[in-house]
């Protein structure tokens, strides 16, 4: 049974055919980058997964259960268990870094003894335990990305989206948190569906390209 | 959590401050609700007063003819349907009349109206006068050989020297549409025409009108005697003329304050209480010296020495029911005449 | 779903508030006995006298549009811009008139300028007849509307100016001069908003009763007034509301089809960076400050200092405490009260506009602008007919009704700022949120909220600032007993001695903008903030 399943996919956004006739496999646990210059539908592909859009025409099936079918989603993005690190980061400016990771525990109504124990493993895993009490504007930049990402991971998500979420960074700090990903993706094992319009990021994340263009898979 | 508390903090004391005005609206048995279209400067001493030795709540809607706000009297007809006043306090008695006609007034026969003269009573006994302003020549001092009847207005000699307020309002509109009754409306409308060939000025109210007599503007005009005894006390450069008092000239007209109790009253007891009040010769004398300089009509009470006492005036003799007709049916000649 | 629900409701309390007592009285204006009739609309719109008077309200809209237009957005250009000193002060000092209710202005003008004013006793009775004849009339209707109206453009630019990113005119100024880049960059940027609030303007001088009241200027909506004084006619009354409401229906597509689209949306921009200063040499920051400090003396200081020394009477203070004491009290807390819900309402509202929840997003948009441009008294009878029946009389005869007034008039204040602010989220915060598996009710208490509070802050500042010195509204459907401050100062007018209406003025004056003060500096102190977004790339 596979991950992520798009079975020809079509989205008009405005009046752009964003994405055509799509059809898409990822296997669970499976690292997947999708490749593309700017404007062929990549982000739309994500945001497609994680429920915030809904597709005209196809059906979209997450672990085999059809969560969108054409034109309205069957089950809402904040049912679909999946997590997505955004282009801009999309950090609460708000609230601490361990707010941050709080929210979505609190949500599920997670046991305030186990909320914490777990913000602490992730803060560790990132290497901000340090940082637990900043705001987000206090951190670097290198500090958010971490951030954001221990804000997805925290939940435990079976599928984890990213949309290009290291573009804003210089290129050692890249090095090191695609590394970094990597590693955390070995201890964890969720499905990844990375975007990026960089080759080299996309073959050192993916362990299949994808490569977009005009709205549909090469 | 500090900020919720805040917030919560908040709430109860809006809710609060909502309690604490809803309590005093929800109706305790001592209460009455009056409209009232006197100036507020002088119809409130006299309902605190009320208050005071009574213990009945006063709540009152004002409204004042000089400002020409929507107006207590549209309210009135609005809420016909579900009335919220008990009682109306009006400056004059045709918009009593208007209410009567409508269906919005109810019949009150005070023991205290006994005492004031018949023509200022609505016969049916839907409303009942007090307190009456006289329509008077308000006169520039420096005006030498001052006119003393309403006829200045069209003497060729007074040309561009009169002036009236508008037409279209208040005592204004009372004393022409009187001026049909009485006159016919032939008579009527060649006054009011020549009126107009002999340069009369219009102002907005007759508050205005004496204003621009005293600054030398103009040298007469028709206004309200309390208009014309406020700016007196103010130490204006006028002096205020009781017209047509000769034999053979018809009088002075009298307007007074009409008082109505309204149909459907929520608190018709306490209203009935308010209206005697109101008809009471202590409500006059208060009124007479007030700066509202309003004349009584019992006889008898005490009046500030720059008034005439009621006896002391010729007045005009007028049917105010037949006025309050008349009014309505020479609305479109007055605005037509005005120039709307 | 809970969304639906509470957006609808939201929708469904302005259409109860709004909508539905307006329809009543569309509804009433063609009906008589049952029949459909137009006799009213006849016998009124086709007499030559409505035009006249059309045509003077639209010279007096037009001309105060002008005048306010180029006057405020001139001295949002020299506040914002330039590096004048006490800009703070200049800004606070001007804003003033916008304050309080307009007929004070006028009360006050006619103190300085009448034939027995301030002019009088420096320059003559000559001249004193000479300026008064000015004041009452056009001229004068002019200069005070634009006073009070200015400082709204001026706030509306200086918003404007603060969301043009520094690096647009940074860019201009690499290849032209300061003169050049306003004119090039700066001016075009806000010249859409510059419009829209010349457009503000004209619509609310279009409704503006009680100025040409007091200075007996007549125009149309004081022809509307004595409609209902005079001849106590609701649908005669009614059909006279029908150009001013067709005409706040132009303006509102002119505005819909024209400038909407050119709007650039405000970003805000973080306290990293700066924004850019133009700096004034010697000889020009002279100039300018005599030129800004004359105009706000003239327009804020004097008036306001006039009606302190008119109300200087020994006994002027004590008896207007007496006699408004208790209004005040009632106007602050009514105006808290609605402030609070137009808040809530106009978040909600706003939501829903720029989420675009519904289909017929744009359709409560412009719904919601109608209702604000809509002259009080127009809504005030609408109220009227629609809850003066036994079955609502605990709304009727209690303050809600006049809560449900201000609520409908003022919502466009409330949800216009809600929808900037909201616009200024990223939409990735709520997404973020969705993802991690918030719903809606959550997502927006605990994200959009506390995210708008800066935004959230000012919008009940201004609702509270509008409801305080509404008087049109007010006068119309306040229950017996519970009049508000500006009700009772303009009824206490009539005959009342002018130190204590001087007085009353001033208690009004104070009695905003000190409860004002406070708790802006209040909610700074514990509330306030920017919101910064760490990263604001968009994609």
């Amino acid at each position: 049974m596979s991950s992520i399943r798009f079975q020809s996919v079509h989205k008009i956004l405005g009046d752009r055919q964003v994405l055509q006739d799509l059809s898409l496999e990822v296997g669970p646990g499976e690292r997947v980058a999708i490749l593309g210059p700017s404007g062929c539908g990549k982000t739309t592909l994500l945001r497609l997964a994680a429920g915030l859009i809904a597709p005209d025409q196809g059906r979209i099936e997450i672990n085999g259960i059809p969560v969108a079918e054409d034109g309205r989603n069957l089950i809402e993005p904040e049912d679909r268990q999946v997590g997505m690190v955004f282009q801009d980061l999309a950090l609460w400016p708000h609230l601490t870094v361990s707010g941050n990771l709080a929210f979505g525990l609190k949500v599920k109504g997670t046991p305030k003894q186990e909320r914490l124990s777990r913000i602490h493993e992730m803060l560790q895993l990132v290497h901000m335990e340090s940082r637990a009490h900043a705001r987000p504007a206090q951190l670097s930049g290198g500090e958010q990305q971490r951030v954001a990402l221990a804000r997805a991971l925290v939940l435990q998500p079976k599928i984890l989206v990213m949309d290009e979420p290291l573009s804003s960074l210089d290129e050692d700090l890249r090095a090191e948190l695609r590394s970094e990903i990597l590693k955390w993706h070995r201890e964890i094992g969720f499905t990844l569906l990375y975007v990026t319009h960089d080759r080299g990021e996309a073959s050192t994340m993916g362990q299949r390209i994808l490569t977009m263009k005009n709205g549909s898979i090469q | 959590m500090k900020r919720e508390i805040n917030i919560a903090l908040f709430c109860v004391f809006l809710a609060l401050a909502w309690t604490g005005c809803a309590k005093r609206d929800r109706p305790p048995v001592r209460e009455v609700v009056v409209y009232a279209s006197v100036d507020q400067v002088f119809s409130e001493p006299i309902l605190r007063d009320f208050e005071k030795e009574t213990g009945i709540k006063v709540r009152a809607v004002f409204d004042t003819e000089e400002a020409k706000s929507t107006g207590v009297m549209n309210r009135l007809i609005a809420e016909k349907g579900n009335p919220q006043a008990d009682v109306f306090w009006a400056n004059e008695p045709i918009r009593a009349e208007v209410l009567k006609q409508k269906g919005i007034a109810d019949i009150y026969r005070s023991p205290q109206a006994e005492a004031i003269p018949e023509i200022y009573r609505d016969p049916e006994g839907y409303w009942t006068g007090f307190s009456a302003r006289a329509r008077v020549l308000v006169v520039n001092k420096q005006i030498q050989d001052p006119p003393t009847t309403i006829h200045a207005y069209t003497d060729p000699k007074w040309k561009g020297q009169g002036l009236i307020a508008n037409p279209l309002f208040g005592t204004t509109t009372v004393h022409i549409a009187a001026l049909f009754s009485k006159w016919g409306d032939e008579k009527a409308m060649a006054f009011m025409a020549s009126m107009k060939t002999n340069a009369v000025g219009v102002s907005t109210s007759n508050g205005e009108s004496a204003d621009f007599v005293a600054s030398g503007r103009y040298a007469f005009s028709l206004v309200d005697s309390d208009d014309a005894v406020s700016r007196m006390r103010q130490g204006k450069s006028i002096e205020m003329v009781y017209p047509d008092q000769g034999p053979d000239e018809p009088g002075c007209l009298i307007v007074p304050n009409a008082v109505v109790l309204i149909k459907g009253a929520r608190h018709p007891d306490n209203a009935r209480k308010l209206i005697d009040y109101l008809l009471s010769p202590e409500t006059e004398r208060k009124l007479a010296f007030a700066d509202c300089a309003q004349i009584p009509l019992h006889s008898g009470v005490e009046i500030p020495k720059e008034m005439k006492a009621l006896e002391a005036i010729k007045v005009m003799r007028i049917d105010y029911a037949r006025v309050a007709e008349t009014l309505q049916a020479i609305q479109p000649y007055l605005k037509e005449w005005v120039g709307l | 779903m809970t969304k639906r629900i509470v957006l609808s409701l939201a929708v469904g309390f302005l259409f109860l508030a709004g909508l539905l007592p307006l329809l009543l009285l569309l509804i009433q204006s063609v009906s008589e006995e049952g029949r459909l009739t137009f006799d009213a609309y006849r016998d009124l719109l086709f007499t030559k006298n409505q035009w006249i008077l059309l045509g003077r309200s639209l010279v007096l809209a037009g001309l105060c549009a002008l005048v306010s237009t180029v006057t405020g957005t001139t001295l949002g250009l020299i506040l914002g811009k330039t590096d004048l000193p006490w800009r703070r002060t200049f800004t606070v000092l001007y804003a003033l008139p916008l304050f309080v209710p307009p007929y004070i202005m006028a009360v006050s003008w006619f103190h300085i300028l009448g034939r027995e004013g301030l002019v009088r006793g420096l320059l003559g009775p000559t001249v004193a007849a000479v300026t008064s004849d000015w004041l009452l009339g056009l001229p004068g209707c002019v200069w005070i509307l634009s006073s009070i109206f200015s400082p709204l453009v001026m706030l509306l630019t200086l918003a404007f100016i603060r969301g043009i990113p520094p690096r647009l005119e940074e860019a201009g100024r690499i290849v032209a001069s300061w003169t050049g880049v306003l004119r090039h960059v700066t001016i075009p940027m806000i010249l859409p908003a510059v419009m829209l609030s010349a457009l503000l303007v004209f619509i609310l001088t279009l409704g503006e009763f009680g100025v040409p009241h007091f200075l007996r200027y007549h125009v149309f909506p004081v022809e509307f007034f004595t409609q209902f004084a005079a001849f106590y006619d609701f649908r005669a009354a009614t059909v006279m509301a029908m150009p001013l409401i067709g005409l706040t229906l132009m303006a509102l597509a002119f505005e819909r089809l024209c400038l909407r689209k050119k709007t650039y949306i405000i970003q805000s921009i973080g306290h990293g960076q700066r924004r850019l200063v133009i700096p004034l040499n010697r000889s020009r920051r002279v100039g300018i400050l005599i030129l800004v400090g004359t105009l706000s003396f003239m327009w804020t200081v004097l008036p306001l200092l006039t009606l302190l020394f008119e109300s200087l009477s020994s006994s002027a203070y004590p008896r207007a405490w007496t006699l408004a004491g208790h209004s005040l009290m009632r106007s602050l807390v009514y105006s808290a009260i609605a402030a609070t819900v137009l808040t809530m309402l106009g978040l909600l509202t706003g939501y829903l506009v720029h989420d675009r929840s519904f289909r017929f997003w744009m359709f409560l948009d412009s719904i919601i602008l109608f209702l604000f441009a809509l002259p009080g008294s127009v809504l005030g009878i609408g109220l009227i007919l629609l809850w003066n029946r036994p079955v609502t009389q605990a709304v009727y005869a209690s303050p809600m009704i006049l809560l449900l007034g201000l609520v409908a008039k003022y919502a466009a204040l409330t949800h216009r700022i809600s929808v900037s602010t909201l616009e200024q989220i990223p939409a990735s915060m709520e997404e973020a949120a969705c993802m991690a598996g918030a719903r809606w009710l959550r997502r927006f208490r605990q994200i959009l909220i506390p995210l708008a509070r800066p935004g959230l802050i000012v919008a009940w500042l201004t609702a509270f600032i509008f409801c305080m010195r509404d008087t049109e509204l007010a006068m119309l459907v306040y229950p017996p007993g519970c009049d508000t401050l500006p009700v009772r100062t303009f009824t206490l007018m009539a005959n009342g001695s002018s130190d204590l209406i001087a007085a009353l003025c001033m208690i009004m004056v104070l009695g905003t903008l000190i409860p004002l003060g406070l708790l802006s500096l209040a909610m700074k102190g514990c509330w306030g903030g920017h919101v910064e977004y760490p990263i604001s790339i968009r994609p």
